[in-house]
């Protein structure tokens, strides 16, 4: 097998333009790779046949960009146009969207190559991708741990190096916390920033699509890409276009960072907890200042997501009632049976269980007394966020409570894997750009993350953070790829 | 009360429109029960804040113009169809004359 994808992009990039490697060497290296590595369960669908055509066209363009001819993996809640996705449901395991998502779009004109579509939870419902129709991905670190979720194969994918970038998507820290858990590096933007066109809806108001890579880097180089202005997203910010990377090796010196208590309270691990106080010792070192303070309804935040997330959820998945698209129960003989049917069969069980409450959060009086509460809370939070990053450059803290946990843990304590998101969600809430850093390894060798959460439209500059801890720490993130 | 009443259960998956079986009553009368419990805490939260957060976004989001768009092939829509007759999407009864 070559070994052209263990290579930086901007090596990749150089040896395409001088014509020494083609792009289909790439995408043939990188099905070499994804079946060596098949015990992970990364993948739901790969996009062989048309991966290797589209390779073999870019033979005859010219290399006009830094990703041309890079090989891509999508999580499977973005659409892709004549490639199944499947949100890892029964529900819809044939359905083959008619349209790509707006960053399908971005990715297509900068002539990357889509490899295929990463497992994930449910609908995205989950924090350790075991939700998934097709079985749990895996953590490549250690074979019997989670990848996290919900884009948990995404991250297993680019943690195992089968595949340099993936697109995951972040509703409650679903693109950090297993980018946290598998030593990769995971930006959930600004909400706004990346078009949500295209990305099967499960909170819309939380939800956003994100890179998730091996380095800083190539996170802010695909972030280029895939952030745009979308006239068919309402809530797409009108900015123009930047370079997320100019910052990237620029000093730290005199940066204020601010650490709420909460994220270092004994929620969190010691062993996590010392990495992160590590750091910060790190950052002071380097001309960085550090504040304790504290963030408003930062306990809640678990709770204010079952609301808005399970109510915006019920309402989004109204959508599949078996006759338009989807699975479809047989010999119903109403319409009303055949909605009910078809729901009960086509979703699984956690997705059925955030349905239910939801529609009973947003019914009659419970909507007043639950979700206008929640909403309230929500904008009191924000503004305290909002507050504290008027008055420094970052808010920072573990992305995670634990490193990845056990892949045959019980599952019958519904609540549990909320709190496995607890110190990422509020970053939904407020809609902020927040990205994770691997940062060390536990005592089993699992890799711990920071969490980095800056200013609205700030991307730029947490990267720049990053990209200083990144290269100060020079750590060894392969994890565990079988590649021979 | 440590779990929903079989009746609650029934209602709330009525509201949902998700059929559930005689058997798995009991497991959601626990499950559910215990989710609405953690989201019960909220009514103890003390909130200053008299607006509401619906959306966060940090710009003035924008309308498109009023303008007729193409819509997709229906050939192309029907593949995803579970059934179709000619260019109808096919349902069972509706309405029924009891």
């Amino acid at each position: 097998m070559t070994d052209y994808l263990r290579k930086p992009i901007k090596e990749i990039h150089e040896l395409l333009k001088k014509k020494e490697i083609q792009p289909i060497d790439l995408v043939k290296e990188c099905f070499e790779r994804i079946e060596k590595n098949a015990e992970l369960n990364a993948f739901i669908t790969l996009n062989k046949e048309q991966a290797i055509e589209e390779a073999i066209a870019l033979e005859q363009k010219e290399v006009d960009n830094l990703f041309f001819g890079i090989p891509i993996a999508i999580k499977d809640n973005i659409v892709t146009k004549d490639l199944r996705t499947t949100c890892a449901s029964k529900m819809l395991e044939n359905f083959v969207p008619i349209y790509d998502a707006e960053v399908v779009k971005n990715l297509k004109e900068k002539h990357m190559i889509i490899i295929g579509k990463t497992n994930m939870d449910e609908f995205a419902m989950g924090s350790t991708s075991r939700t998934s129709y097709f079985g749990a991905p895996i953590n490549p670190w250690n074979r019997k741990k989670i990848a996290g979720g919900s884009s948990g194969g995404s991250a297993s994918a680019v943690a195992s190096r089968m595949i340099p970038l993936a697109l995951g998507s972040d509703t409650g820290g679903s693109i950090r916390q297993p980018s946290s858990y598998t030593g990769i590096v995971g930006m959930k933007p600004t909400y706004g920033r990346v078009s949500r066109y295209g990305l099967v809806a499960f909170a819309s108001s939380l939800d956003q699509i994100g890179p998730m890579t091996r380095n800083v880097e190539e996170n802010a180089g695909l972030l280029n890409i895939i952030a745009s202005y979308d006239e068919k997203d309402l809530t797409s910010a009108k900015k123009e276009p930047e370079d997320f990377t100019r910052l990237i090796g620029k000093s730290i010196q005199g940066m204020k960072i601010a650490v709420p208590n909460y994220f270092m309270s004994d929620i969190v691990s010691r062993e996590i907890q010392e990495k992160i106080e590590e750091m910060i010792e790190r950052l002071k070192n380097n001309g960085a200042s550090i504040s304790y303070i504290d963030i408003k309804h930062l306990e809640q935040a678990v709770t204010l997501y079952q609301i808005i997330g399970m109510g915006e959820a019920s309402s989004n998945l109204a959508r599949f009632d078996g006759i338009r698209y989807g699975y479809s129960e047989k010999n119903c003989t109403s319409v009303e049976e055949l909605y009910k049917k078809s729901r009960a069969v086509g979703f699984g069980e956690e997705v059925k269980r955030r349905i239910m409450v939801g529609s009973y959060l947003l019914s009659g009086k419970n909507a007043k007394i639950y979700y206008d509460k929640a909403l309230k809370i929500r904008k009191e939070m924000q503004k305290s966020f909002q507050e504290a990053l008027a008055h420094y450059d970052f808010i920072i803290g573990p992305t995670t409570t634990t490193t990845a946990y056990n892949l045959d843990e019980e599952m019958n304590d519904v609540s549990k894997n909320f709190m496995d998101d607890v110190l990422v969600i509020p970053v939904n809430m407020a809609g902020l750009p927040a990205l994770s850093l691997p940062v060390g390894f536990s005592k089993e060798h699992l890799p711990i993350g920071l969490h980095i959460i800056g200013n609205a439209f700030e991307e730029a500059k947490i990267y720049q953070l990053a990209s200083f801890l990144e290269k100060e720490l020079n750590l060894d993130l392969e994890g565990g790829a079988s590649h021979e | 009360m440590e779990k929903l009443t079989q009746e609650e259960v029934l209602h709330v998956a009525d509201l949902a429109r998700i059929e559930v079986e005689a058997e798995k009553l009991e497991k959601y009368s626990v499950e559910l029960k215990q989710l609405l419990n953690d989201i019960d805490k909220i009514k103890d939260v003390e909130v200053a804040e008299d607006e509401i957060l619906v959306t966060p976004t940090h710009h003035f989001a924008s309308m498109r113009e009023k303008d007729k768009i193409r819509n997709e092939d229906f050939e192309m829509i029907r593949k995803n169809l579970p059934l179709s007759v000619g260019k109808f999407v096919s349902v069972p009864v509706v309405i029924k004359n009891d």
